[in-house]
């Protein structure tokens, strides 16, 4: 998952990138607004975390110009103004959450996961797809009820699928949104992960929960029998 | 408190008056009495003579032959007299006027001698002239003699008398119109400053921004003094609260910075008391700024309609998310808030805010309107309710009714601020639904809620 944080602070920016990126997020990161703008309608990102007092151009005004280009990217409000009416504004210009400084990190990392849910269409933590479960709260997956034990990368390539389901996600998709460093992309070890996750998720090879659909990418199966909702 | 300037003037002007026109009577009566001393002495010289000219020696002396120049020596005790005395003090001729009355004599003269003197004749106070001379008459001989002329003092004292009385009428009528005249012209030379208090009472309610330029010119410096005084002072209102934010925004990223800095090393956890000034430093600051930047606003002129922010601020409430809660809305459509729409969500959304956090299910925000006199806003809940015993302290900054559930205690005590600011006042109670009831009311027009 690819997030995109646009906050002036560097250091509080720096902090919340670090705490990000351990939690296996790769950002992105703006000190102003129209750099923000810039890099949230041209790259391949999965959430946004803005700031309102930004220099160049204010938060609520990039949120608006996102939305004003269709962009259904989820922005999440992180700003120092906690007056209801600022909150009241942030939402109607298009943000999808407000979250007011000082904030727990805890709840940072908490409401990005709700929307992230919700953008794929999830209500509940649980990402439910047939016999597999992901548990984006506990980062666990679960086969038939089983707790199946996942390196970080391949969680995340799991988590980047279920998000998507039904949906093809390209080799080149999956390292733009989970390789910080274009330097580092590099599909053949996509094709790897993808490998070892189907021997971790389906042993015996009987479900198939990951299909490749040539010249598209990977999908989750769509007969796997959850409608993911 | 000074006395007014009416007063003031009034009291002054009254007295310079007072001292003008007394002065101006005295002289006046003065000059008045001066002028019948006068005219007596020259009368009563005059007098003489005419009793001289009709004298004559006879063998008794010297008398004066009637009839005589004036009425009043023919008519008994009509205050003037006259007599001859001759060198041995005896009368040898008296007046009509002075028929069997006593006079009580003043002594002779020698001849060609004047001398003015009080004295007692006929039971009264009079002035009295006396003339001595030697009468020569070739058929009967000569002799000294002295001749008394005397009139009543209380004569020219009833002229005095009638005169002052029409001296000073006249003065103290003039003096009441004076005054009169005197406070008509201060209460329209005034006017202007009347003005100017009405309308930095209408400033200071917020129905105008500034004081009228069309003063009369003494007064411009003050006007345009004060409008540069409001101006300055509406800048600086606007630079503080800008500075507040300002103040706010730079203080709430380093404790964010702080805060991540502490949270987020998971091998050396920070101390609770550490997060606890944190949030601490945090309330403080959202509380007090809050607080001051509203304090900026307070025109008493503007109102918002309810609805339409209702319906806005309804979104961003903050659902709990392991549980539907829904907000059911009542609100008079013409129910108007008695200031900006900022500081009604800030009101509600603490109001809703907070029963969201308690309700299992339902929440009912009821708006009403009464009359037009006072706006009703009713939040309810079906949560636990809050007990008797903590509803006062339920609106305390930074108490918690319950310190599990999330908040910063905030929400209430901010509530009860803002109802403070708009002179209302703010009720907690048992809902119908189960939980707790919080009701605010609202003065619409300045004055006192109706009773409960």
């Amino acid at each position: 998952m690819r997030v995109l944080v646009i906050e002036d602070e560097t250091q509080l920016a720096a902090q919340v990138a670090e705490r990000l990126q351990s939690e296996g997020y790769v950002v992105d990161l703006a000190n102003d607004g129209r750099t923000g703008l810039h890099l949230a309608q041209d790259y391949p990102i999965d959430l946004a975390i803005v700031d309102l007092g930004l220099p160049e151009l204010s938060g609520l005004e990039l949120i608006r110009r996102l939305r004003a280009d269709g962009s259904r990217l989820p922005v999440l409000v992180l700003t120092a103004r906690h007056q209801w009416q600022d909150r009241v504004e942030g939402l109607e210009a298009g943000a999808d959450d407000y979250l007011t400084k000082p904030f727990r990190m805890e709840e940072l990392l908490a409401r990005m996961n709700a929307l992230l849910r919700r953008a794929a269409g999830f209500a509940h933590p649980v990402l439910i797809a047939g016999p597999l479960a992901l548990d984006t709260r506990a980062k666990q997956a679960s086969m038939e009820g089983q707790p199946v034990a996942l390196t970080a990368f391949e969680y995340r390539v799991l988590e980047y699928l279920m998000h998507r389901p039904g949906q093809a996600v390209s080799k080149t998709e999956l390292t733009e949104h989970l390789y910080p460093d274009e330097a580092d992309r590099d599909s053949n070890v996509i094709e790897v992960f993808v490998r070892r996750l189907r021997q971790k998720l389906d042993p015996d090879g009987t479900l198939q929960p990951i299909q490749t659909q040539r010249g598209l990418g990977y999908a989750l199966r769509p007969g796997l029998g959850g409608d993911g909702r | 408190m000074n006395p007014s300037l009416i007063r003031r003037l009034l009291l002054v002007s009254s007295l310079v008056l007072a001292g003008f026109l007394g002065a101006t009577g005295l002289a006046l009566d003065q000059a008045f009495r001066n002028s019948l001393d006068a005219s007596r002495t020259q009368r009563m010289e005059a007098l003489l003579y005419t009793l001289l000219a009709a004298a004559s020696l006879e063998e008794e002396g010297l008398v004066v032959e009637p009839p005589l120049a004036d009425a009043r020596f023919r008519t008994l005790e009509s205050g003037l007299y006259a007599r001859i005395l001759d060198d041995a003090g005896r009368a040898v001729w008296r007046s009509q006027s002075l028929m069997g009355q006593a006079w009580s004599g003043t002594g002779t003269l020698p001849p060609g001698e004047q001398r003015w003197a009080e004295g007692q004749a006929a039971g009264e106070a009079v002035l009295v002239l006396s003339y001595g001379l030697e009468w020569e008459d070739p058929a009967v001989g000569a002799g000294r003699f002295t001749v008394e002329l005397a009139e009543a003092l209380s004569l020219r004292q009833a002229e005095l008398q009638a005169y002052r009385q029409g001296l000073w009428g006249w003065l103290l009528g003039a003096a009441a119109a004076l005054l009169l005249a005197q406070v008509m012209i201060q209460r329209w030379g005034l006017a202007p400053l009347r003005r100017v208090a009405g309308e930095l009472d209408a400033i200071r309610r917020g129905k105008r921004q500034s004081l009228d330029e069309n003063y009369p010119r003494e007064l411009l410096p003050l006007t345009q003094s004060l409008n540069r005084l409001l101006k300055a002072e509406r800048e600086r209102g606007t630079r503080y609260r800008q500075a507040l934010a300002d103040l706010a925004h730079s203080l709430k990223t380093p404790l964010a910075v702080l805060r991540s800095r502490v949270e987020s090393d998971p091998d050396t956890p920070a101390p609770a008391e550490v997060i606890e000034q944190i949030e601490r430093m945090d309330s403080s600051l959202q509380y007090h700024l809050g607080r001051a930047s509203r304090a900026g606003r307070a025109g008493l002129g503007e109102s918002s309609p309810a609805a339409p922010v209702i319906t806005r601020l309804q979104r961003a409430i903050p659902m709990p998310a392991d549980r539907d809660v829904r907000i059911d809305v009542h609100c008079q459509p013409e129910a108007r808030f008695p200031g900006p729409e900022a500081d009604l969500m800030e009101l509600l959304g603490n109001l809703l805010d907070n029963a969201a956090k308690w309700a299992a299910s339902r929440i009912r925000l009821t708006v009403d309107q009464h009359q037009g006199r006072q706006l009703t806003l009713v939040v309810e809940d079906d949560g636990p309710g809050i007990p008797d015993t903590l509803r006062a302290q339920v609106l305390e900054r930074g108490i918690r009714g319950d310190q599990s559930r999330p908040g910063q205690g905030l929400g209430l005590a901010v509530v009860r601020d803002l109802v403070n600011d708009y002179e209302g006042d703010l009720t907690i109670s048992q809902s119908p639904l189960g939980g707790a009831s919080l009701r605010v009311r609202l003065p619409l027009r300045p004055g006192v809620l109706a009773a409960t």
